[in-house]
């Protein structure tokens, strides 16, 4: 990870210094990977078209502009929480996010689906989904299952819990591999050390699922308050920008309310 | 146009439980009203209110028009509210609906039907000329309970309007610039709030104050209370729903009233917060059109 991240406005010039080249010259050197927020314009040029921090990452040959926005775009292998709207004959519609295109989900696309054991979904239910196919000018496909292995991995329908609102930045600091060192993220851990038992699921497209973890006997979520707390912890880290020390005054403070 | 965004079955489901357990989404009371805040603009008459995440811009306008024919002493007294596509894109220029007339026609009851202004005070001369005084109202965002925005709004703003002084010599009517004589406040009678409860479960027993978005798209009913802080009722609208008991619905007024009495002190503090901001003394306070002459 580069140590030094740069802001860049739409337009600028990116130095050449900042473009990773490969570190050892005599392997062949991968092809150079953009990702958000920047345009490559032939022959050399590479072009911000957001406002954010450019990150770079040499030993991958990558570079991108990481930014906090409220549209969703989808990209293939985002993990998203979509809503079913409606049932087609063989694909449910989904939506990613209210006002746009709808997602097209395929009745099979989850663990272990046949013509006859496939999920029920009545619209208005939630999927955890993986974002298979996101082209500019088609809906965008997703799947609850690894194509690849046939397992689930963790998605598929999600029942009971409750949906909060996030920012797309915040979303993506909370699926980061080392989100405390990283994103400096640290509301669930700390939740869960003050012995609150939920479950969450992060999508990318600025949704968080938080439920109640079933007790001894098997209810599901019998706390409703315990969501509650952990759903507004996250919603104001995220608004007001909380670093690790008030994220840890926050969940003091709204752990000592609940009891 | 595209449909409104309508809640997942899991929120629908878990804004009800939590509620059968005493419990708001953001941990509120049931009877608790989001962090309301009032702010003027810079000329008269512009009042900007937000309630949580909701925000109402209400400006008020005065010009001088000629009478209704059959109502040749009153002045004539109207509120627009418009819902921009900016609000959401559910809302359509020139195509209102039902929220927006519902809104139109609250307000209309609330703050005109109600002789919260004095509609007489404005007739400069009887049968040809009056003040036109027109309120506008713009949601800019809407996080549910816009009439209880509006409404305070509305309010804010009037009371906070000032209309150019004007004098009648010899038959000529003079219309005075802010630079000649300071502009005067509208003869305001008293000021109606509107307070929306909304109610839940299966027979309505879970009445709330204030509800979010997503509240309102769960709710079965709700019932919208005008009244001023000396506990006049100007108008209660139940519009459909589920019934709701009568003892129920008495109990909800008593805590409307407190809530009015609420709005009004605070409403009264940021006028004179304002007015001590906008207080040059000296010359100027002694040119006051509000002065005795």
């Amino acid at each position: 990870m580069a140590t030094e991240r740069p802001l860049v406005l739409p337009g600028d010039v990116i130095p050449p210094s900042l473009i990773p080249t490969s570190a050892n010259p005599n392997k062949k050197q991968q092809p150079l990977r953009l990702g958000p927020g920047l345009r490559h314009i032939p022959p050399s040029d590479i072009v911000p078209t957001v406002a954010g921090q450019l990150i770079t990452v040499p030993h991958k040959n990558s570079m991108w502009v990481e930014y906090n926005s409220s549209r969703y775009t989808p990209t293939p292998s985002d993990l998203v929480i979509a809503t079913i709207s409606r049932s087609g004959p063989d694909f449910y519609y989904a939506s990613l996010s209210p006002y746009t295109a709808n997602a097209t989900l395929p009745h099979l696309s989850f663990e272990g689906a046949t013509k006859k054991t496939r999920p029920q979904l009545p619209p208005g239910s939630l999927v955890y989904a993986r974002v298979t196919l996101a082209n500019k000018h088609m809906d965008p496909e997703i799947e609850c299952v690894s194509s690849a292995t046939g397992k689930a991995d963790g998605l598929g329908p999600l029942k009971d819990g409750m949906v909060f609102d996030i920012s797309l930045g915040f979303a993506r600091r909370l699926l980061m591999a080392r989100s405390k060192e990283e994103g400096k993220v640290e509301v669930l851990e700390l939740l869960g050390e003050e012995g609150l038992a939920f479950e969450t699921a992060v999508g990318r497209n600025g949704k968080v699922w938080v439920s109640g973890a079933s007790d001894a006997k098997g209810n599901e979520g019998v706390n409703a308050k315990t969501v509650v707390v952990v759903g507004r912890a996250l919603q104001e880290t995220d608004t007001k920008r909380l670093g690790v020390e008030q994220q840890r005054k926050l969940v003091k403070k709204l752990v000592r309310e609940m009891r | 146009m595209p449909r409104e965004a309508e809640p997942s079955l899991n929120e629908r489901e878990f804004v009800l439980k939590a509620l059968q357990e005493n419990t708001r989404l953001d941990g509120r009371e049931l009877d608790q009203y989001r962090p309301l805040e009032l702010t003027f603009g810079d000329q008269y008459g512009v009042a900007d209110v937000t309630l949580g995440k909701t925000r109402v811009l209400a400006k008020a306008s005065a010009e001088v028009t000629v009478p209704y024919t059959d109502r040749p002493l009153d002045g004539i007294f109207n509120i627009a509210t418009e819902l921009s596509p900016m609000t959401s894109p559910a809302f359509e220029v020139n195509r209102p609906t039902e929220t927006e007339v519902l809104i139109s026609r609250l307000l209309e009851k609330t703050v005109r039907r109600s002789g919260a202004l004095d509609t007489e005070s404005l007739c400069l001369v009887a049968g040809q000329k009056c003040w036109s005084i027109r309120v506008d109202v713009h949601v800019l965002s809407h996080d549910g309970n816009l009439i209880d925005a509006a409404c305070f709004a509305v309010v804010a703003a009037l009371r906070h309007f000032r209309k150019p002084d004007t004098s009648m010599e010899g038959g000529v009517l003079t219309v005075y610039t802010p630079a000649e004589r300071e502009p005067v406040p509208l003869s305001w009678l008293h000021s109606p709030f509107c307070i929306t409860w909304s109610f839940f479960g299966e027979e309505g027993e879970i009445a709330l104050l204030d509800a979010t978005w997503l509240e309102e798209q769960v709710r079965v009913g709700s019932c919208t209370i005008s009244l001023n802080k000396h506990g006049e009722i100007c108008q209660i609208a139940k519009l459909g729903g589920t019934p709701v008991e009568a003892v129920a619905l008495l109990q909800c007024t008593n805590v409307a009233l407190s809530r009015a009495k609420d709005f009004s002190a605070f409403l009264d503090r940021k006028l004179a917060e304002d007015a001590k901001r906008r207080d040059k003394g000296g010359l100027l306070a002694e040119l006051s059109a509000e002065n005795d002459r």
